[in-house]
């Protein structure tokens, strides 16, 4: 099975995220930046099914030069070979847009390459945005079935039938091969690159393809625009309790939330 | 904003179980703000195998109801409703396209947008009109940071966050007018062989007066159930974080923050919880929070009314007492 992984490269979603104060700008310093945890999922769902099955799996980002890391740590935990999708051109793309690039990128590597892919797996959102419209969209610029929320996939005599997940359980959906699939989280965790499976990442090549090998794909202008950018009213942190035993620390509380009347 | 010749707001009202699902009809209301900005009507479309229920529901809460019906609508199959939403889109020239920020109102704005490529603002919070544009808040950063988006394309397309808006006051009912979409055999990739329900319960986290919420420092499924007796004393549901629900303590149902439920009772009680991002910013919108903790430093004590410093399991049986002994006096 040929397999696709899109990828985003974001900051770390175990820090806190504020702006510069008094700006409007985000206070990304000392932030890493890792591959979206959603992208994770997808790109060991993707492992997982082609040690099953056999094949190939091909990761993609869409970024700065920087982005190059976000490929590399993939080599290392599942992809056979990667590209850094990266143009100028490309920056202020939105999610429409960013669904158009990754379509020229599909098709490009498929002539390359002299076969299609299969699958293409994507994270539901990315940590940063959290929108979910790259992979649906993606389908549709493809014109290829979707499954959104997957968190398991086995291949079948005509594609793959794949768990999503849904509020209340779980449905079994269908669909042929091409199609999109977007991930969540699944019952199992992304698998930790070895120190040998870094070191063979580290010498594999990351070709960049810029618009001129994309066929000069134009992303569109961006269908929004950004008015400002704040930060949330915070709340006031209250009274802490702490006092000799645990029951006296209760009574003070429970009187306290009696005379707010919340109880 | 120039709107040109599009003046209605359409809102896709999404079904479960043959009820309209809550965040639906709550986006009727900045509907109705975008139908003052266009002098347009607020119109809803119902898609499904049976819309009747739906339809009379979202009737009194809107201009006029658009049902499409039909066996293709049955599974849950997502390629025939963004084939109906297409199709009514093409037909009505809305100015606007909104629904409920859930898995399928995000992939069909996502999708509607792709085909006729239009920019979208998903998840919003809050929606302001300056100088005649709609301008909408959507948290960025899992909710530490909010951008205010105004969306640049006809229709404006925009998903709304549960519990961000309340549903309008109801009026007369309005038309209910059948639309006939044909589902091309082509256009479905995708087909639902099952539908498994594993959770039966219903949690209403999102309508919730009093939620009491148990983490990671809860330690056991055994002790989690003083979480659930707080919340039976206070009359409230049981929320949970992650950390809870992976340990198998309580069904995901219950999850409060970022990937669960956004929530604002009046009263909030977090026994156990550290108080992470993705946690913080599903529950700050509650009226009165009330956080226990052994850890001192937990920064749920930041957005805290009242903080117990303690652990939950030796403080919640000591809290029941408490109450109780209130409640009898």
């Amino acid at each position: 099975m040929e397999i696709l992984v899109c990828l985003k490269q974001v900051p770390d979603d175990s820090v806190e995220i504020h702006l510069k104060p008094g700006t409007e700008e985000v206070n990304l310093d000392g932030v890493d930046s890792v591959v979206n945890a959603f992208d994770t999922y997808a790109l060991e769902m993707a492992a997982r099914l082609k040690e099953a099955v056999g094949g190939s799996i091909t990761a993609i980002t869409i970024g700065p030069e920087k982005a190059r890391d976000a490929v590399k740590t993939c080599l290392a935990v599942g992809a056979n070979q990667g590209y850094l999708i990266s143009d100028p051109a490309f920056e202020a793309a939105d999610t429409l847009g960013k669904s158009r690039i990754l379509a020229a990128a599909v098709r490009h590597l498929e002539a390359e390459a002299g076969k299609p892919f299969d699958l293409i797996f994507c994270g539901r959102e990315a940590t940063d945005r959290a929108t979910g419209q790259v992979g649906p969209q993606l389908a549709e610029a493809l014109g290829v079935g979707l499954i959104t929320d997957l968190v398991d996939i086995e291949q079948t005599g005509a594609g793959i039938c794949a768990k999503q997940e849904t509020e209340s359980g779980y449905r079994r959906v269908e669909a042929a091969t091409p199609c999109v699939v977007t991930v969540n989280k699944p019952a199992y965790d992304p698998r930790y690159p070895t120190i040998k499976s870094k070191l063979a990442a580290r010498k594999m090549p990351i070709p960049v393809l810029s618009a001129a090998e994309l066929d000069n794909v134009d992303p569109g202008r961006p269908g929004s625009h950004v008015v400002r950018v704040y930060e949330p009213a915070k709340r006031q942190a209250g009274v802490k309790i702490k006092e000799e035993t645990c029951e006296e620390s209760v009574l003070k509380a429970v009187a306290m939330m009696a005379d707010a009347k919340v109880l | 904003m120039d709107w040109g010749n599009h003046k209605d707001i359409l809102v896709f009202v999404e079904q479960a179980e043959g009820k309209p699902v809550n965040v639906g009809l709550e986006a009727l209301a900045p509907a109705r703000t975008l139908a003052g900005l266009t002098g347009g009507s607020v119109l809803t479309l119902v898609v499904g195998t049976d819309n009747a229920a739906a339809a009379e529901k979202a009737a009194v809460l809107c201009d006029g109801v658009l049902s499409v019906e039909g066996a293709a609508f049955g599974d849950g199959c997502t390629d025939a409703f963004a084939c109906a939403l297409e199709a009514v889109v093409s037909k009505y020239a809305p100015a606007a396209v909104l629904a409920g920020n859930t898995p399928l109102g995000r992939e069909l704005t996502a999708r509607l947008g792709a085909r006729m490529g239009l920019g979208s603002a998903q998840d919003a919070t809050a929606l302001k009109v300056e100088d005649g544009t709609p301008v909408w808040t959507v948290p960025v950063y899992g909710g530490t940071v909010l951008n205010d988006v105004a969306v640049d394309t006809v229709p404006v397309l925009a998903t709304v966050r549960s519990g961000a808006f309340s549903r309008p006051e109801a009026a007369a009912a309005a038309a209910v007018t059948a639309e006939a979409v044909d589902v091309p055999d082509e256009a479905v990739r995708s087909r639902v062989l099952e539908t498994v329900q594993e959770i039966s319960e219903a949690v209403n986290l999102e309508e919730a007066k009093v939620i009491v919420t148990g983490g990671r420092g809860m330690g056991s499924k055994e002790n989690f159930a003083l979480v659930e007796e707080l919340a039976q004393l206070l009359g409230g549901v049981v929320g949970a974080t992650r950390p809870a629900i992976e340990d198998g303590w309580v069904s995901r149902a219950h999850q409060v923050g970022q990937s669960g439920k956004i929530v604002a009772p009046a009263l909030y009680i977090a026994c156990g919880v550290s108080g992470a991002t993705q946690h913080v910013s599903g529950m700050s919108g509650s009226g009165y929070v009330v956080a226990i903790n052994k850890d001192e430093e937990a920064p749920i004590f930041d957005v805290a009314d009242v903080g117990i410093v303690g652990d939950a399991v030796q403080v919640l049986p000591l809290m029941m007492e408490e109450i109780r002994r209130r409640r009898a006096e």
